[in-house]
Order: C-alpha cells, then structure tokens, then sequence
C-alpha cells in the first residue's frame, strides 16, 4: 500500500504521523492541525448519517473523543481511517438518543416516493444528498457505510447489530431507492 | 420492472454472488433490458456515493473543542484565512528534519521540561515545505536541537554542581549510560543523514535524545536529594 503512495502523500501521512504522536504528548497545536485536515470530512460523515442538527455537536464529540483515545492510537493505519472508525462508533453511539422523526423503519424506496425526483434543473428536483438524507435511517447507514466509507457487510453487521444478510438488503433497497436522483 | 434478479443486482454489483449464481445472472442480463439498465443505474450510484464531496464548515469548532480538552486556542484560529490554510496545509509536505524536529519537540513535552519550545512547534509545524523554503526548515530544526542542547547543558551543569554528593559507583555508571547514549545518539544522527526519509529513524532518533535527558534529569535529582 505504502508503496503506491506518492511521496508528497508519504509524507503527508508521516506529518500527520507525527502529529498524532505530539498530540497523544499534549501537543494542542499539533491536535488542532489534525482536527483542521479532517472536519470535513467527519462533519460531512456525522451530517449525512444522523441527518440532524447535532451534527457540529457530534462532530465536536468526536473530536474530544479523539484526543481522550489518542493513546491507543498505533499508527498501525493510517490516522484519518483511524478518528473515521472512531467517529462511526461515536455517531452509533449517540443514534438511540437522537430522535429522529422520519419513519426509519420505512421501506428504503418507499421513503422516497412523492418528492421530486431530479430534473434537468437542480432546484426543481431533489438532488443526490437530500435524496440519501431522505432515505430511512437504517438503509441509509448502511449506504453510508458500505457505498461512501468502504465498510464490509460483516463489519456494517457487527457495528449496527444487524446480520449481513440485513445490511445486503438494506443497501439494495438504498441503491434502488437513489437511482432516480443520480446527477444527470 | 422488477423480476427475480433484480434483488441480487447490488450483490453482483459488488461480486459477492458465487460463481454459479454469477453466471446465471450474466445470461439472465443478455436477454433483460430492464436489468442491464438497473444494474447500470445501480453502478452510477455507487460512483456517486464515492464522489460525494465534504463541503467545508461554515462554522469553526475548534474554539468549542480547544475548550472542552483543555488547550488554549491559537490566535490564527480567528484569522478568516484558517480555512484556505488548512485546506492548503493538507497539500503540504514534511521533511525529515521537520518530523525530526516535531519529534524532538512532542519528546521534550513528554518529558515535561522544555514547555518554551512550545511556541517554536507551532512554527514547525506552520511551515509550508515546499522544497524552495529550505532556510525556514533549517532554521526549525536547529532551533529545537539548540534547545535540546540547551537543555542538555543545563541539566548537565546542575548535575555538575551535585556531583561530589554521588558516590563513585553512581557517578561511573552514569557516566558510562552517557556514553552509550550519545554514541547512540550520533548513530541515529548519521542513519538520519543517510536516509533522511524514514520516520522511524527520526522518532527512535528523539527517542533517544530523551532518553538522555531523562537520564540527566533523574541523576540531578539524586544528587539534589543527597
């Protein structure tokens, strides 16, 4: 793997190495840098699997979770695949007390009919990520897991308590369901 | 249109069909119209999840976390650049002797007792690296391994000062730890110069740096206490 790195990832990577290193010291600067190169993408995460309003409040929770765990970061992979696995076990964490008032045990396709799918003009239609937001929340974890962060069937099982076979189906049923607001 | 295939067209999709259901799949979709455009809806769709972009935050949370951990929030935090800052600093690249110098530095902080270097950290890790900036990487490390010299040289010298309260043995066997120390010390630094990549040879080079100091440390304070 580290062998298809070009260099200026390789080192990238040996930076955030060592910053991960200072910061599990005490380093606060060198945290902040770490937080800086991967808020987006843990917000964006923590946004689109609890659709909800918590998301910066999450998304600081998994960032003061990240400095609390620091220590048993090995850099056996890679950090941001590292506070990413931690942020998905936050975001499970905080789904039982998150209400969430859209029908989550709606069938996934189901969930979507009767808004707008797509047209030529995005503000006339639903585009992609409204339509995955609008997905029920278990098809769209799933989805998010499998199809965005390259989580395998048996992990998405293990971490939401399902059985593979259940997180075949509900990405199916996600996949079936998002076709019609694929971006023309 | 949905037929008896048409749940399975994900699995497919992600080869997860055993050969013979595969198979029969594949002749399944050279007579289906309606499969091949569902298994080629359900492809786009799966690229388009892997493209989907993080759009960047409106709202800084790092004042809220800085907060909850304890740490002081860094002025540039408020600059309205930090954004375009940390987007560039992801395209950065370290040199060894920055990794060198960070270690150095997050070594020293484990230790507790250069906190003055704190400040030089920032910098070091601040620095943009492309290659045309060599001065500013130079004057990085230097300065963190003259503060480590520093330090060595005061600890050293107050152990100077409590020698006579060591007895022969103690002062024998630190002076031999020393030694090795530095010789250790000098090897890394020359493994370093040899292959300036390696991230392990830059953090067992501070490892090492520490070592010493700790040493030094721990001998100060017997002499103290003697």
């Amino acid at each position: 793997m580290a062998a298809t790195l070009t260099r200026e990832q390789r080192t990238a990577a040996d930076a955030e190495m060592a910053d991960a290193a200072l910061a599990a010291s005490g380093d606060g600067r060198a945290f902040e840098r770490l937080y800086h190169g991967h808020v987006n993408r843990i917000h964006g995460l923590v946004r689109r699997m609890v659709d909800s309003d918590q998301a910066d409040d999450i998304t600081q929770d998994i960032f003061v979770r990240a400095w609390e765990k620091l220590s048993t970061f090995r850099g056996e992979a890679a950090f941001g695949t590292w506070l990413h696995r931690l942020a998905v076990n936050v975001i499970l964490g905080r789904r039982q007390t998150i209400s969430t008032e859209r029908g989550r045990f709606l069938d996934a396709a189901d969930a979507l009919d009767g808004v707008p799918a797509r047209s030529g003009h995005v503000e006339m239609g639903m585009d992609f990520e409204e339509a995955l937001a609008q997905l029920p929340e278990g098809s769209r974890q799933v989805f998010l897991l499998h199809d965005v962060s390259g989580y395998k069937h048996e992990e998405i099982a293990k971490l939401l308590g399902i059985v593979p076979g259940t997180s075949k189906s509900q990405l199916h049923h996600a996949r079936m369901a998002l076709r019609k607001y694929l971006d023309r | 249109m949905k037929d008896q295939w048409t749940s399975r067209l994900s699995e497919y999709l992600d080869d997860e069909l055993q050969s013979a259901e595969r198979q029969a799949l594949e002749a399944h979709l050279d007579s289906c119209v309606a499969c091949r455009q569902t298994l080629d809806e359900l492809r786009r769709v799966v690229a388009q999840a892997a493209a989907l972009n993080d759009r960047s935050l409106k709202k800084d949370l790092w004042p809220g976390i800085a907060r909850r951990i304890g740490v002081s929030v860094s002025p540039v935090v408020h600059d309205l650049d930090v954004r375009r800052r940390a987007r560039e600093r992801r395209r950065f690249t370290f040199t060894v002797p920055q990794l060198a110098a960070a270690a150095m530095a997050f070594l020293f902080a484990g230790g507790g007792a250069v906190l003055m270097i704190r400040g030089q950290r920032t910098a070091i890790g601040d620095q943009p690296t492309a290659d045309s900036r060599p001065p500013v990487r130079l004057v990085g490390l230097l300065d963190s391994t003259a503060q480590y010299d520093a330090s060595v040289a005061q600890l050293q010298q107050a152990l100077a000062a409590g020698r006579g309260k060591l007895d022969t043995v103690t002062v024998r066997v630190l002076e031999q730890n020393l030694a090795l120390i530095d010789k250790a010390i000098a090897d890394a630094r020359a493994a370093l110069a040899a292959d300036p990549s390696s991230t392990y040879l830059s953090m067992h080079l501070a490892q090492t740096m520490r070592t010493k100091l700790e040493l030094l440390r721990r001998a100060q304070a017997i002499a103290v206490r003697t």
